[in-house]
């Protein structure tokens, strides 16, 4: 029983940077109905964004957000203003698709700049741990949930409290309407991107701390967040918090019990029996 | 307007499998190689066509068809010293079972749900066959059939790949399926309703596409001699078949083959530039959803109602 408490505790930490890691897509998706398969990709962009500002600056990770979150601000406005918003309509397929062309625009452009080779960001609370008796807690893993937690509750407060997050709201609600009531909806739908593009620039810098990564990892991490939505639910906020930690100790109590190699494979089935049994997710409406 | 299909579409259709089934007698070794892949990708794309393009099922999973299809054929072969031709066949069938399995769970999801859980099914198989030691893991297996066949042989092999995959979607849409499956394209409560058997046609599709991919995969790695489980199921595949039918127009039969023509084309010459050859494919494709959303087939049956296999029986 002791050492299942290491394993438990270690995924609901990690759950905290999953949840991170999805929250730019179930936004977008529970306000656009847009699918951003492109999402993982940007993840890694900023990871090397922010392994440029280090080299070039010699500051610490945490301070390179101060440059990353802006760029991938306007990325993210840009790519929703100029590309995505053109093909948004009653399809599904044609936003997908786009996405799809970016993401592997993305992808080839890192492996062009950057080489194949794996790359961290490096910290001086990397390897660090606190010791509570028998269980270790790697300082990073804690910063990371913290940093999900509070990422996740401030953009609650966003769109609840303030009358930017409120039109954003409205007009993924009735476009129409909202376009009637003075809201230039394309252009919040922009603005929308643009904040899924920060949390994706704070999570992208995690994964960079934390794990190490490659052009080619975006795809890792578009599933990991397809899974913790799909757990959670489309578009819920607190579904993504409860969806990134149960996929988490389902992968972390899969390494224990079955070994590091099936550690991913016990994450993807939990996922299929949630997708089988509940389609819409723990905390998603039904459609 | 009425429109008629092209009046020489048959003479047309002839003159083309003349050419490709000739091109063992007057092509290089470069020509049929290319011939080979044209007729590989063709029936790829032809399948995913068929699925998102008419049966309304967006598919990012073909890979768990290509990989699953071609380890079949390499274990029945090495392992069992069964025939080739039938061992791609066995291919086939496994891949109807996979699929048989997979329509478990997927079949309850609709839109993007269908399509995620396609994709997690391909990532599963590719944890499973790289852990698992019976295929030797991720390392791969050289696939040595008892007597192997001629390159004109795989190439014969490819074309009945290839021309079989198109005669089968243009049949399958022919037939009360197909029309069924249009008219639920364009209204799905309405068309079910109607009598229109919605989860049988989808299912039936899903299935002739899956035996389809997993045989034309068959074919590909007794070709490629090789497999390994980052390749055969790798998102790869399915992007390029995306590129090829968005390019050359989905929804459309003729779509594919005129994708394909171009993105073989097309890598070809850019083969030398690593890297920036996906970059443009990824640039072309953006550029014609935006621009032209049918493809270049689609756009020119809109426009001129130049039309070669047409699904419509007026």
């Amino acid at each position: 029983m002791e050492s299942l408490i290491q394993p438990v505790i270690n995924g609901i930490l990690l759950g905290g940077l999953y949840a991170i890691i999805a929250l730019g897509l179930t936004t977008m998706f529970g306000i656009v109905k847009l699918v951003n398969l492109a999402h993982g990709d940007l993840m890694v962009l900023s990871s090397y964004l922010s392994l440029v500002v280090i080299t070039q600056l010699g500051i610490n990770p945490f301070w390179s957000m101060l440059m990353v979150i802006p760029i991938m601000f306007v990325i993210g406005f840009m790519l929703q203003k100029y590309l995505l918003n053109r093909v948004l309509g009653k399809e599904m397929e044609p936003p997908l698709l786009v996405a799809f062309g970016v993401s592997i625009i993305i992808q080839n452009l890192l492996l062009l700049v950057f080489s194949p080779d794996a790359q961290s960001l490096m910290t001086s609370i990397s390897v660090k741990t606190i010791q509570l008796g028998n269980i270790n807690l790697p300082i990073l893993y804690l910063v990371n949930f913290f940093i999900g937690c509070s990422v996740v509750l401030f953009l609650r407060l966003f769109y609840n409290k303030t009358f930017l997050g409120r039109a954003i709201r409205a007009a993924s609600d009735d476009e129409g309407a909202a376009q009637l009531m003075g809201v230039d909806t394309k252009n919040i739908f922009a603005i929308a991107m643009g904040i899924a593009m920060i949390t994706a620039a704070i999570a992208g810098i995690l994964i960079g701390m934390t794990f190490s990564f490659f052009p080619h990892t975006g795809a890792q991490y578009l599933i990991i967040s397809f899974g913790v939505i799909i757990i959670g639910g489309l578009g819920s906020m607190k579904g993504a918090l409860a969806g990134g930690i149960i996929l988490a100790e389902a992968q972390l109590l899969g390494a224990h019990f079955t070994g590091p190699g099936y550690q991913l494979l016990i994450g993807y089935l939990v996922l299929l029996i949630v997708l089988a049994i509940r389609p819409q997710g723990l905390f998603g409406q039904a459609h | 307007m009425v429109r008629r299909p092209f009046k020489y579409r048959w003479y047309l259709l002839g003159f083309i499998f003349i050419l490709l089934a000739t091109v063992p007698i007057w092509g290089s070794d470069y020509v049929l190689l290319l011939g080979l892949l044209f007729c590989l990708y063709v029936a790829l794309s032809q399948m995913w066509n068929l699925l998102t393009g008419y049966s309304g099922l967006l598919s990012l999973g073909q890979q768990a068809f290509i990989g699953f299809g071609g380890y079949t054929m390499a274990v029945t072969t090495n392992y069992y010293g069964i025939n080739v031709w039938l061992s791609i066949l066995t291919g086939g069938i496994f891949s109807v079972f996979l699929a048989l399995f997979m329509s478990l769970f997927i079949f309850r999801m609709r839109g993007i749900f269908f399509a995620i859980g396609t994709w997690i099914f391909a990532e599963i198989l590719l944890l499973w066959f790289s852990n698992w030691e019976f295929v030797k893991y991720g390392m791969g297996l050289f696939i040595k059939p008892p007597n192997p066949p001629s390159m004109q042989m795989i190439y014969y092999a490819s074309l009945v790949m290839g021309v079989g995959s198109v005669a089968i979607v243009y049949l399958i849409l022919r037939s009360k399926i197909g029309l069924g499956l249009m008219a639920m394209r364009d209204n799905e409560d309405v068309s079910q309703s109607m009598g229109v058997e919605i989860f049988r046609s989808k299912l039936f599709c899903f299935l002739v596409a899956a035996f389809i991919t997993g045989a034309t995969a068959g074919v590909l790695y007794v070709f490629q001699i090789f497999i390994q489980p980052y390749k055969a199921f790798a998102m790869d595949w399915t992007v390029s078949l995306v590129f090829i039918v968005i390019i050359g127009g989905i929804g459309t039969i003729e779509g594919p083959i005129v994708g394909t023509f171009i993105f073989i084309l097309l890598n070809q010459y850019l083969s030398e530039y690593g890297h920036i050859s996906l970059l443009l494919l990824g640039s072309i494709a953006i550029a014609i959803i935006l621009v032209a959303p049918k493809g270049i087939m689609g756009t020119l049956q809109e426009k001129t109602g130049f039309e070669i296999l047409s699904p419509r029986r007026l």
